[in-house]
């Protein structure tokens, strides 16, 4: 029988009344230190999480009382052409943002790990984090002064050029283009960080022992630092596809009618019109869950693409 | 709870559903009222000048009534959507508010929700009060208030002050292009003209064409020319009209003759027009803080807005009703009776309202015409060839694709025909 097998040592194992007590303590003490973490959780992510997957089976214009709709909010979303016009257009986007940032970033900190003198290495660190830490707002409102079709300096240069220049933000070709390369100065100092800190973790002995091996700059960098840095770019890729499929304040301040023929709209900019525009509120909620969906599939396909050329150790 | 007395991942888990399913039930008009349950709750759209004079005006109403206890929000919205977007968030959170000063724009939405109490009852039992005041506004004001404010035939609102759209020209300007000044009234056509003349004589931009603000950047072009967006039941688009198409190709001319700057960029209006870099401007009373603020209010005359059919002009009205579901009705009511008074209309241009005021011998005293621009008058007076700015519930769905529409027609994306067609039927189909 088991209680025969029983030893002294496992009874004096065994929990005391005191020792009961102060295991409870230590679990309030931790709790307790948790707990304004968990209340921010609550409050501000899994209870508004759960009131959208809840809202969006209802109608709620916010002043009257909820209905339940079923799935008419997602019956309504799926045949909107509108819809899949902002879901192409924040496809492109996040395309364009999250090649054009891991090249763009990775490029630049290249560059920048090579500078020898260590002035002009903080100073450039500096200049280009620098655009990242200005608001959204106010990064807008300068490019829109900067690519004005009137007054605008890059208008200016170009016409000088004998180039007629396009009228960036309202010609539906060039708007998100447009946008696009407004967010590649704003963010990419985030990115060229994040690669910064990836390049000090490849060892120079590696590098040494390619020369040595004969590898030219190329190789090297293609079968020795790359496959080191795997890890920080596949954390520079997930982190910049959330941001960039979640792209709205630029948008919205630059475009706020959506864009010369809707040529900008973007997901979450549908969501807004459709939430605080139209007051659907569970349309709204909709999207949101529609949203949510897309971007936990892309980003568990990205980590089950790791597993092929992402390389932990 | 586990074995050792404390809590499990699972029960975390549960515990913190709840707590999400606790918040959303807070959330879905718990009714709370945040504590200013003794208080009259009223709120209003504003920026820092505006609320200036509206907290002036409910100052003077806590003089009069000191046993009523008011507390009255000023909302920098910017816009009337992005207020109404705030009020509703604000009412979808639990507060309660009593009186809420609502645009055209929303005013048969929110009657339509039945949140709105009738007034109609209130408005009868003191006849001596309202009757005076229906008979001192300009009777359209009184007829639209019912007629477009309410889905029932029932009154909601006591109608506020209101605003129309004329043109701000630069004296300056003119002058220096040797180009007479309109009086009162003048057509597409002298328009077209000064627009030439200045451009050959000073360099000078005429009009800044834009899409953004329909109010004032389409309404006015349409109604000029005998049509407008929505006909008069609000219930079919007019865009794809001959009369349309016209106006929407006469300002894309303009911009492609380089008479307008190219909208869509930073060209601040009131600030070139104090350069003397824009000859017009549209607007309504609200320019007129724009145009002190530049220092322009001696070199500037306001007249009609241009026409080609007939004279015509947007109208937009504050309305203020009382909420259904609010428990100090009766001081809600006094209040409006308040804003009734001919004391607090005077009270309310003195000290420089954005609106026209809604009594007639208000809107045309000196007191309000003092520090505006010659011919401000004209303003007020438009609102006898005024139509009411059209505003169905789906307001802000079928202001996007009119907006969309206007700007690729008139910056020459699309064919104006094309685009303002396809609008049209966009908005049919949403009406």
């Amino acid at each position: 029988m088991t209680s025969a097998l029983v030893t002294e040592s496992d009874a004096r194992r065994a929990p005391t009344p005191q020792k009961t007590r102060a295991r409870r303590r230590e679990a309030f003490a931790g709790y307790l230190f948790l707990s304004p973490g968990l209340l921010l959780f609550l409050v501000f992510i899994l209870g508004p999480f759960v009131a959208a997957i809840v809202l969006a089976f209802y109608s709620w214009d916010m002043l009257t009382e909820p209905e339940f709709a079923g799935v008419d909010n997602f019956v309504g979303l799926f045949s909107d052409p509108l819809f899949y016009r902002a879901l192409g257009n924040t496809a492109i986007f996040t395309v364009a943002s999250v090649v054009t940032h891991l090249v763009g970033g990775f490029v630049l900190a290249l560059g920048v790990n090579r500078l020898v003198s260590k002035v002009v290495s903080y100073f450039v660190r500096t200049a280009i984090f620098f655009p990242f830490v200005i608001s959204w707002a106010a990064v807008a409102l300068l490019w829109k002064y900067v690519l004005d079709p009137n007054f605008g300096i890059v208008t200016y240069y170009i016409e000088s050029l004998g180039i007629h220049p396009p009228d960036w933000f309202t010609d539906p070709n060039w708007a998100l283009p447009a946008i696009i390369g407004m967010d590649w100065w704003h963010t990419v100092g985030y990115t060229f960080v994040i690669m910064m800190a990836g390049l000090q973790t490849v060892p120079r002995q590696l590098d040494e022992a390619a020369i040595v091996d004969g590898a030219n700059a190329w190789q090297r960098l293609w079968f020795v630092t790359i496959p080191i840095m795997s890890p920080t770019i596949f954390f520079a890729t997930v982190i910049t596809f959330i941001g960039a499929f979640q792209i709205f304040d630029p948008i919205q301040i630059i475009t706020p009618n959506g864009g010369p023929n809707d040529s900008t709209i973007s997901v979450v900019m549908y969501l807004y019109r459709q939430g605080f525009e139209s007051f659907q509120v569970g349309y709204a909620s909709g999207v949101a869950i529609v949203v949510f969906v897309i971007m936990a599939l892309v980003t568990a396909l990205q980590f089950w693409a790791s597993r092929r050329w992402v390389h932990s150790e | 709870m586990n074995g050792n007395g404390g809590f499990d991942r699972r029960t975390l888990l549960r515990g913190s559903m709840l707590a999400g399913l606790g918040i959303l039930g807070a959330g879905s008009l718990a009714g709370c009222s945040g504590g200013d349950s003794d208080k009259l709750i009223l709120a209003y759209n504003g920026d820092a000048t505006q609320q200036k004079a509206f907290q002036a005006l409910f100052d003077e109403f806590q003089k009069q009534h000191p046993k009523i206890q008011m507390k009255a929000t000023g909302i920098a919205a910017g816009d009337w959507g992005t207020f109404a977007n705030t009020v509703s968030t604000q009412i979808a959170g639990g507060k309660k508010f009593d009186v809420v000063d609502v645009a055209t724009e929303g005013q048969l939405l929110l009657a339509s929700k039945k949140v709105l109490e009738p007034l109609d009852s209130l408005i009868a039992k003191d006849s001596d009060v309202t009757d005076e005041f229906f008979a001192a506004i300009p009777e359209q004001l009184g007829k639209w208030t019912k007629t477009y404010g309410s889905p029932d035939g029932k009154t909601y609102y006591i109608p506020g002050g209101y605003n129309t759209v004329g043109m701000y020209l630069n004296k300056e300007v003119f002058s220096d292009a040797g180009v007479e000044l309109p009086e009162t009234d003048w057509t597409w056509d002298d328009f077209r003209s000064a627009a030439e003349q200045v451009k050959v004589k000073t360099g000078a931009y005429f009009y800044a064409a834009g899409y953004g603000f329909p109010f004032q950047d389409i309404l006015p072009w349409l109604l000029t020319n005998g049509t407008s967006t929505l006909n008069d039941d609000w219930n079919k688009c007019l865009l794809g009209d001959d009369a349309a198409i016209e106006a929407a190709t006469f300002l894309k001319d303009l911009i492609a003759d380089g008479l307008s700057p190219k909208p869509g960029g930073e060209f601040d209006a009131p600030t070139q027009f104090a350069r003397g870099k824009l000859a017009a401007m549209p607007g309504g009373r609200y320019t007129v803080l724009d145009i002190n603020r530049i220092e322009m209010t001696d070199k500037t005359r306001v007249v009609n807005f241009p026409s080609k059919v007939s004279n015509g002009t947007p109208v937009g009205w504050d309305g203020w009703p009382i909420f259904a579901d609010s428990e100090k009705q009766d001081d809600a009511w006094v209040f409006l009776k308040w804003m009734m008074s001919p004391e607090s209309s005077q009270f309310y241009a003195e000290h420089g309202g954005t609106n026209v005021p809604v009594r007639r011998e208000v809107a045309e005293s000196k007191e309000f015409l003092a520090n505006a621009p010659e011919g401000s008058e004209l303003i007020g007076k438009a609102i006898e060839f005024g139509t009411p700015i059209p505003s169905p519930a789906q307001g802000a769905k079928i202001d996007d694709v009119i907006t969309s529409a206007w700007q690729a027609a008139i910056l020459g994306t699309k064919d104006v025909a094309e685009a303002l067609t396809a609008a049209s039927k966009k908005v049919d189909a949403l009406l």
